[in-house]
């Protein structure tokens, strides 16, 4: 292994094309992911037909690095702006935010920055030294019924956190589901709700609805403090967390890796469903759980931790077997495919070369979060000083780009406002949004696994509960959600 | 009607309303799949159902505590305060603004729309010193220009009227000659 990595490590800095791709992809995938409005998936978008210029390994390589970068930079946004750059900060956000109203934005970003990298060097480490071995255990113990199991789960999860009451939490991940199942059934591609429209035939586009549901709606909801007087600036702080304060919360990182590593390396899961579930272990096993929502350190370093230690974990489906875990990962396919290659076991014999180039960059694009993370915590800090005024248009202009770019449709900057106001009408109301993204993100996923499950068990639901890692994962969502049912009749905190 | 508000009685009605026209859509693409015994409906209508018995479920809660929270963990805090007619006046521009910007990407292209797009925006939000306005309107229509069209060179609707077609043209032509330098 170590000869390999060095072998990827010369190759990706002994061309100084190379290196100039590698440094782009990191400083592209942090600005795009810290911009309010604009995502890793849309420089991705953009940059898509570039690569074919490329050779096979500057072309995934600078995909996997943006991936890495991205997901770090997300966290920003949803620490100072409660915007995720994408869905796998949502839960930075639960805690980031609220440690940004305390002035503690410092703190909040600082353990971003180092519990990405632990997070993303580990997975990238473990990637490295397991990826064939992962991958057959993969395919022998992960099949559709676990998949489903644990989108179960991870909705059980997700209904509980981020709305005012536990019903409207269910109702937000319902909706989200509902969403879902707008345009062809994953099983028998029939056609679903599409009321006429041609363009609904595909779905709802993730990008759009994400960026409405999230930014759009944080606009929105700042637009009507500013207008009811009650907006308040954020304050600015430059003090990061002590090493005492991140040594405290040890078991939080590590499990937050194994968490995030496993949620990775199921396809279709990814790093979304790693933060939610990490998150959630954060507050099952915290003894002081009311402090969760209100600016706890913790929260923040347990969904960090988590979605970047599945960036490296998510490319091990993508290579080994050839399946995407998300967007960015299925980019990359095309990036392969522009290129005549396949992902999958052939490229292991075929084109190590390009194996260990990628390898090695997403362990030195991980350590890079570190040093230039660290490096430019201050001046982004920075940014909470532009008055809301004059930061809002330029969230909603970079917003509409990023909604019209993917598939250069209008129709989806439509969505995106309509989203938008849907969003900020429901956040309103007490509903979490986190929760409604999480639905219509893990809709499709479920349903499709929960369909394949059954035919590959001829329709008996008890094979489920003899397959160890399925029965573990279902009695888990269960045991949520009875507590959550429980607390549903019994709770009551404070009157509004 | 026990502690039940006009709001509460307002977002049940929208709830079931989404539940009975979802359902009843459903019918347009009740088919079986061959390969599948629950076809195309099943997991629709059981998602509709449970949507159903959360939305009652609330409304229960909502008789018996009216606006009260039940500390579910990162709960939002983002309370309304419409007491004053200019603020549901400025909230409704806020949110119909971006509307009417979309609308027209497609005729008017968004090289022409943004800048007044933006200008709106930043009123909207309360700057009423006209030299910062068009000052933040220059450097934020600057920024997006100089990202996306000089450095990434993402392909953005041009509309499709003129003179509106002919700017955004002008401006492409001014980018290709800028790139050539």
């Amino acid at each position: 292994m170590i000869e390999n990595f060095l072998a990827g490590t010369s190759a990706l800095f002994g061309d100084p094309f190379t290196i100039g791709i590698f440094v782009f992809g990191v400083i592209g995938g942090m600005l795009f992911g810290a911009i309010p409005g604009v995502s890793m998936l849309t420089l991705a978008a953009i940059l898509l037909p570039f690569t074919a210029g490329l050779e096979p390994a500057q072309g995934v390589m600078l995909f996997a690095v943006i991936y890495c970068t991205g997901t770090y930079g997300g966290a920003i946004t949803a620490i100072l702006f409660n915007i995720p750059g994408a869905p796998e900060n949502a839960p930075t956000a639960f805690d980031g935010y609220p440690m940004t109203q305390k002035g503690q934005s410092g703190k909040a970003v600082g353990a971003a920055v180092l519990c990405s990298a632990i997070g993303g060097v580990a997975s990238a480490l473990v990637m490295m030294a397991a990826t064939e071995p992962l991958a057959n255990w993969a395919i022998r113990n992960i099949g559709p019924p676990e998949i489903f199991a644990l989108v179960f789960f991870g909705l059980a999860v997700a209904s509980s956190v981020g709305a005012r009451t536990i019903w409207k939490g269910w109702m937000s991940v319902l909706i989200g589901l509902l969403i879902a199942t707008i345009g062809q059934d994953p099983v028998g591609g029939i056609n679903r709700y599409n009321f006429g429209l041609t363009d609904l035939a595909a779905g709802i586009a993730f990008v759009p609805a994400i960026l409405g549901f999230f930014a759009v709606s944080e606009i929105f909801v700042q637009a009507e403090k500013k207008a009811s007087g009650k907006y308040k600036a954020p304050k600015v702080s430059m003090s990061f967390p002590s090493f005492l304060e991140l040594w405290m919360h040890k078991i939080a990182v590590l499990r937050s890796i194994v968490v995030g590593f496993f949620c990775g390396i199921l396809p279709g899961i990814g790093a979304t469903l790693a933060a939610f579930m990490s998150y959630g272990e954060a507050v099952r096993w915290s003894k002081n759980q009311e402090e969760f929502g209100k600016g706890k350190l913790e929260g923040v370093i347990s969904a960090e931790t988590a979605n970047n230690a599945a960036t490296g974990a998510a490319m091990i489906p993508l290579l080994a077997l050839g399946l995407p875990g998300g967007a960015l990962t299925a980019m990359m396919v095309a990036v392969f495919q522009m290129h005549d290659l396949q992902p999958g076991p052939l490229v292991f014999m075929m084109s190590p070369d390009l194996i260990w180039i990628v390898f090695a960059a997403m362990f030195y694009a991980n350590l890079s979060i570190l040093i230039i993370g660290l490096v430019e915590t201050k001046t982004i800090l920075n940014l909470l000083k532009i008055p809301f005024q004059f930061l809002a248009p330029l969230i909603l202009i970079l917003a509409t780009v990023g909604a019209y770019i993917s598939r250069g449709l209008v129709l989806d900057v439509m969505v995106m406002f309509l989203a938008g106001i849907i969003g900020y009408l429901l956040r309103r109301s007490g509903f979490s949004i986190p929760g409604i993204v999480l639905g219509l993100i893990l809709g499709k996923i479920g349903e499709q696994n929960f369909a394949q499950g059954l035919q590959m068990v001829h329709y008996d639901l008890g094979t489920y509960f003899s397959r160890p890692i399925c029965a573990v994962l279902i009695f888990a969502g269960v045991l949520t959600l009875a507590t959550s049912i429980y607390r549903a009749f019994t709770t009551t905190q404070k009157s509004v | 009607m026990g502690r039940l508000t006009r709001t509460h009685v307002i977002e049940a009605v929208i709830f079931l309303l989404v539940v009975v026209i979802f359902y009843a859509f459903s019918f347009e693409f009740n088919q079986p799949i061959e390969i599948y015994r629950f076809g195309a409906t099943a997991w629709p209508r059981v998602v509709i159902g449970l949507l159903l018995i959360a939305t009652l479920g609330n409304i229960w809660f909502q008789y018996k505590n009216g606006s009260a929270a039940q500390g579910t963990i990162g709960q939002s805090d983002d309370e309304a305060d419409f007491s004053e007619p200019g603020t549901i006046l400025r909230m409704f521009a806020v949110l119909l603004t971006p509307f009417l910007f979309a609308w027209l990407l497609k005729p008017v292209g968004i090289y022409f729309s943004a800048p007044f797009f933006i200008a709106a925006i930043i009123w909207l939000f309360g700057e009423r010193r006209w030299k910062a306005i068009l000052v933040m309107t220059f450097v934020i229509y600057v920024l997006f220009i100089g990202l996306f069209l000089v450095i990434l060179n993402a392909p953005l609707p041009q509309g499709n009227t003129s003179p509106f077609y002919d700017f955004s043209a002008w401006v492409l032509t001014m980018n290709a000659k800028l790139q050539g330098l």
